[in-house]
C-alpha cells in the first residue's frame, strides 16, 4: 500500500493528522478512526515520537510566578483520592465502569478489607531458564511491582515492560523499568482488567524507552501471571 | 539535572495524585512547554492561559502516558503543542508574523530538551536534509507553528493545492527515509 505514488495513505494521514494539517472536517473523521484502530493510532504515536525532535529549537522560557500560583490552586482543589474515585470524573460511563470494576475488582476494597499486598505474580524468565524478574500485581490500585533477580541490561539501554492481551498480539507499554531497585507501574484502568489473563514481556529499549510504541529491542524475557 | 526517568516517576506519582511529584513536574518541565506555547502562539496571555490547561490535563490524564509509548517529554512536548495549535484554531484571523517568532528561537538546546535521545534528533535532521529546502521548512512550520496549508501555501507564492500535493509527497519521502 505504501508507495511513493500513494502519497494519501495512512502514514500521511497520521503524519498530517499529527502536524495538525488536516481542516476541521477531516481531523474529526480521522479521529473517530482513530477511537477503533489500534493501528493508526501506533502511526500517530510513531510520528509524534519521529517529529518531536524538531521542537528541540524552541527555546525555554520561564513562566510567571502567577501562573505556577493559579495551577496549583487549582490542581489543589482536587484531594489525593484513591484512583477507582477518580473515574466519577469522567462523567456517566466513567461511572458505570468503576461500578463494574468495583464489584468485580475492588470487592474487598469497598467491604473496607483493603489488601495492598501482590494478589498474582508473574516470573519473567528468559530462554535459558534464568529467571529475570519477578513482577507483582496488586488489584485494588492497579499497580505492578517489579523485582529484578539477574542483571540482563546491555549498556545504555534500559528495560521496558509489555503486556500483551489474551488473544491480542499487539503488546501495548506499561512503562520503563527503574534503573535498579523495585519499580512500581500503575496500569492505566482500561488495560488493567487484561494483565491476569495476558502475557507480559520485558524488552531492552534505548533510553526513554522505544521510540515507536512496540518493542524496538530484543525481548528478553515473558511470563504469565498465576495467584500467590 | 532531572533526567526522563525522574520526570517519568514523577508523572507515576501524578497519577496516583501526588500533588508534590506535580509540583516537582511543572518545576522541571514549564519553561520548555511554556516556550512551545509561545512559540505556537506568540502572545503571552494566550501561552500561559493554554499552560495552565497543560498541566491541567497532565494532572487528570497522567494514567494515559504508559498507552503512548512515548518517551516522558515526547508526551509533555507533544500534549503542549496539540493544545496550543487548538487555541490557534479557535483564532479568527492570525495576529502575528510568525517570522518574528523564528527568528527569537535560540538553537541551543536546554537540559529538558535533551531528554529526546540525540539518535533520535539525528535520524529526523538527516531525513529532512533529503527532502528539499522549501518543503523541509514548510514541514518544520507545520511542526512549529502550526501553520496551515493555505498559510504554508501563500509564503510559498503556489496554490492551495500544490503545496498539499507537495508536502503529503515530502512526508511520504520522510516516511521511507525514517524507517529505512
Amino acid at each position: 500500500m505504501t508507495t511513493a505514488d500513494d502519497p494519501y495513505d495512512d502514514e500521511v494521514f497520521a503524519a498530517e493528522y499529527v502536524l495538525h494539517l488536516l481542516d476541521a472536517s477531516e481531523r474529526q473523521r480521522f479521529e473517530t478512526r482513530l477511537r477503533d484502530d489500534a493501528g493508526l493510532r501506533q502511526l500517530v504515536h510513531r510520528w509524534e515520537a519521529q517529529l518531536v525532535p524538531i521542537a528541540d529549537e524552541i527555546e525555554e522560557v520561564m513562566p510567571p510566578a502567577h501562573v505556577r500560583t493559579a495551577i496549583m490552586a487549582k490542581i489543589a482543589q482536587t484531594p489525593s483520592s484513591p484512583p477507582f474515585l477518580r473515574r466519577w470524573s469522567i462523567g456517566i460511563l466513567g461511572i458505570a465502569v468503576a461500578m463494574l470494576i468495583a464489584v468485580f475488582a475492588f470487592g474487598p476494597l469497598l467491604r473496607g478489607t483493603v489488601d495492598l499486598t501482590p494478589q498474582f505474580q508473574a516470573e519473567l524468565t528468559s530462554e535459558d531458564g534464568t529467571i529475570i524478574l519477578i513482577a507483582g500485581v496488586i488489584p485494588p490500585t492497579h499497580e505492578i511491582v517489579i523485582e529484578r533477580f539477574a542483571d540482563v541490561i546491555p549498556e545504555g539501554r534500559v528495560l521496558e515492560l509489555w503486556l500483551i492481551a489474551q488473544g491480542s498480539d499487539l503488546p501495548v507499554s506499561l512503562g520503563l523499568l527503574e534503573a535498579e531497585g523495585l519499580t512500581r507501574i500503575r496500569v492505566p484502568d482500561d488495560i488493567a482488567p487484561g494483565v491476569r489473563t495476558g502475557t507480559v514481556a520485558i524488552s531492552e529499549e534505548p533510553p526513554g524507552g522505544s521510540p515507536t510504541g512496540m518493542p524496538t529491542g530484543q525481548i528478553l524475557a515473558t511470563g504469565t501471571f498465576k495467584d500467590i | 539535572m532531572t533526567t526522563p526517568a525522574d520526570i517519568e516517576k514523577m508523572i507515576a506519582q501524578i497519577a496516583l495524585r501526588d500533588h508534590s511529584a506535580f509540583s516537582a513536574l511543572y518545576d522541571a518541565t514549564s519553561r520548555k512547554l511554556f516556550g512551545v506555547c509561545l512559540h505556537v502562539l506568540n502572545n503571552r496571555s494566550e501561552a500561559e492561559e493554554v499552560l495552565q490547561e497543560i498541566y491541567a490535563r497532565i494532572w487528570h490524564k497522567a494514567d494515559n502516558y504508559a498507552v503512548t509509548g512515548h518517551s516522558p517529554m515526547t508526551w509533555l512536548i507533544t500534549l503542549a503543542r496539540n493544545l496550543a495549535i487548538d487555541r490557534l484554531r479557535t483564532r479568527k484571523a492570525p495576529t502575528k508574523d510568525i517570522d518574528t517568532v523564528v527568528d527569537l528561537a535560540d538553537d541551543r538546546p536546554g537540559p529538558e530538551a535533551e531528554a529526546i535521545a540525540s539518535s533520535e534528533r539525528a535520524r529526523i535532521e538527516a531525513c529532512m536534509d533529503e527532502l528539499e529546502a522549501a518543503r523541509a521548512d514548510a514541514v518544520r512550520r507545520a511542526y512549529l507553528s502550526g501553520e496551515t496549508y493555505k498559510e504554508l501555501a501563500a509564503r510559498h507564492g503556489v496554490p492551495l493545492n500544490t503545496m498539499r500535493t507537495w508536502l503529503r509527497r515530502s512526508l511520504q519521502k520522510l516516511r521511507d527515509c525514517l524507517t529505512r
